[in-house]
């Protein structure tokens, strides 16, 4: 199996291939070059291009999961599901129409997001509860502390505070409009313009 | 609502893709999507996009047992099936021939037992057919032809009445309607003579007497096959 072949290091070389899009691609940290034929692979049922992606984007992943739930246990069983999901769906994974990684992020979050759900339901011990509530903050904080030139940080940063944070923090919890209000303390109509305004702007801003 | 609007259509785009809305929204998008190409090429633009939100998060080193929790869900399950052996070894042919046989088996004597000795069909008071029994070596088979609701306090009893005879009981109608009265030797020798059966309405539990009590609901003469 090629697929496999000196993978780390070619990670990283072949990782800034211009893409030809109208809207700038802010994923570049995996590269979509390496990835693809992986996910491809998978979808033939190789099981080794399989442990060559488990390899090289678990770390990842686990980090995204982490970032949602906040539980080393919990995020394990979250990126487990997302692999054995990434597993049995690759052949579904449209290459024309996201960036792998983003697939794979989206299969992770989702995951997630379900679980979140599921535990909003039935209130958690107070610790648990607390560690899911004060976790926007450090979404800041992170975005904050890595100020890359990526296109959506870049974006981002010509958003209102609020609009920022009601888009971050929906995309880290899974949550509704409605929830979000409550979430941020405001009201449904401010949070409803807050995410169509910051939208509409960075989706200008990443055409540009 | 239209959803061409290149605004709403963005917008929707947006929200689907930062997971804002609820279920049934989510579910009329995902139809959308599936006939419309360049609503999914802006989704794709957006999930790419707030995908990168998770760009700048720390990377976390995975626990091993993760890997080998992965690999238990999607490595096919193994199946003990041991080294070939001649036909007649494999446990599932054998269970198979057997059954076949016994099945043959069963058949054969059954069918001594199986055919009905008598015949007989019930009418009622406006001699419609109401009844159908069948007897066998030690079993009536009842099947009503009509429906009846009974009270729960009731019940219907059958009785053989020998020619010129008092009735004699043969047992309750069971309460599903169709089903079998068992037979004792006696009532079997009982029906070996040209009779009349007859179905009268008793209280639960069959008469308290021996003899019927209720109103006869259907009768009819017993014929040998």
């Amino acid at each position: 199996m090629n697929v496999q072949a000196g993978l780390p290091s070619a990670y990283r070389a072949q990782s800034r291939r211009p893409r030809s899009r109208a809207w700038r691609s802010p994923i570049s940290i995996h590269d979509a070059d390496l990835l693809r034929p992986l996910l491809a692979q998978c979808a033939l049922g190789n099981r080794q291009a399989f442990e060559t992606l488990y390899r090289s984007v678990s770390p990842r992943l686990h980090g995204v999961a982490f970032r949602f739930m906040g539980r080393s246990d919990l995020a394990e069983e979250v990126l487990q599901e997302a692999f054995v999901r990434i597993w049995y769906n690759a052949s579904r994974y449209e290459p024309h129409l996201a960036a792998p990684m983003t697939w794979m992020v989206n299969i992770t979050r989702n995951l997630a997001i379900d679980q979140l759900r599921k535990h909003r339901e039935q209130p958690l011990a107070d610790g648990q509860q607390d560690a899911l509530l004060d976790d926007s903050p450090s979404a800041h904080e992170q975005l904050d502390s890595e100020r890359e030139a990526r296109a959506l940080n870049r974006c981002l940063d010509t958003l209102d505070g609020m609009q920022r944070q009601s888009i971050t923090v929906a995309y880290f919890q899974g949550l509704s409009c409605s929830e979000l209000a409550d979430h941020l303390a405001a009201p449904l109509g401010s949070v409803k313009s807050w995410i169509r305004r910051g939208m509409e702007r960075l989706r200008r801003c990443l055409e540009s | 609502m239209n959803y061409q609007t290149t605004t709403l259509r963005r917008a929707l785009a947006a929200d689907y893709a930062i997971g804002l809305m609820p279920a049934t929204a989510r579910k009329r998008f995902e139809h959308l999507l599936l006939d419309d190409a360049a609503l999914r090429t802006e989704l794709g633009h957006w999930q790419d996009a707030l995908a990168s939100l998770t760009g700048t998060l720390p990377e976390r080193p995975v626990p091993d047992h993760v890997w080998a929790g992965i690999k238990a869900r999607i490595e096919p399950q193994v199946l003990h099936v041991p080294a070939k052996k001649p036909f007649w070894m494999n446990f599932r042919l054998l269970a198979a021939a057997c059954a076949v046989v016994l099945a043959l088996f069963v058949g054969v004597l059954y069918q001594r037992d199986n055919t009905a000795q008598y015949n007989a069909t019930l009418v009622n008071a406006s001699q419609q057919p109401a009844l159908r029994i069948q007897a066998f070596a030690d079993y009536l088979q009842v099947e009503p032809l009509t429906t009846v609701v009974l009270e729960p306090t009731r019940a219907m009893e059958l009785w053989a009445v020998p020619a010129g005879g008092k009735p004699i009981s043969l047992g309750l109608m069971p309460d599903s309607g169709k089903g079998r009265i068992p037979l004792s030797k006696e009532q079997q020798a009982l029906l070996t003579a040209p009779l009349t059966l007859a179905v009268s309405l008793e209280p639960r539990g069959g008469s308290p007497t021996g003899q019927p009590t209720g109103p006869v609901l259907y009768q009819g003469a017993l014929a040998t096959r």
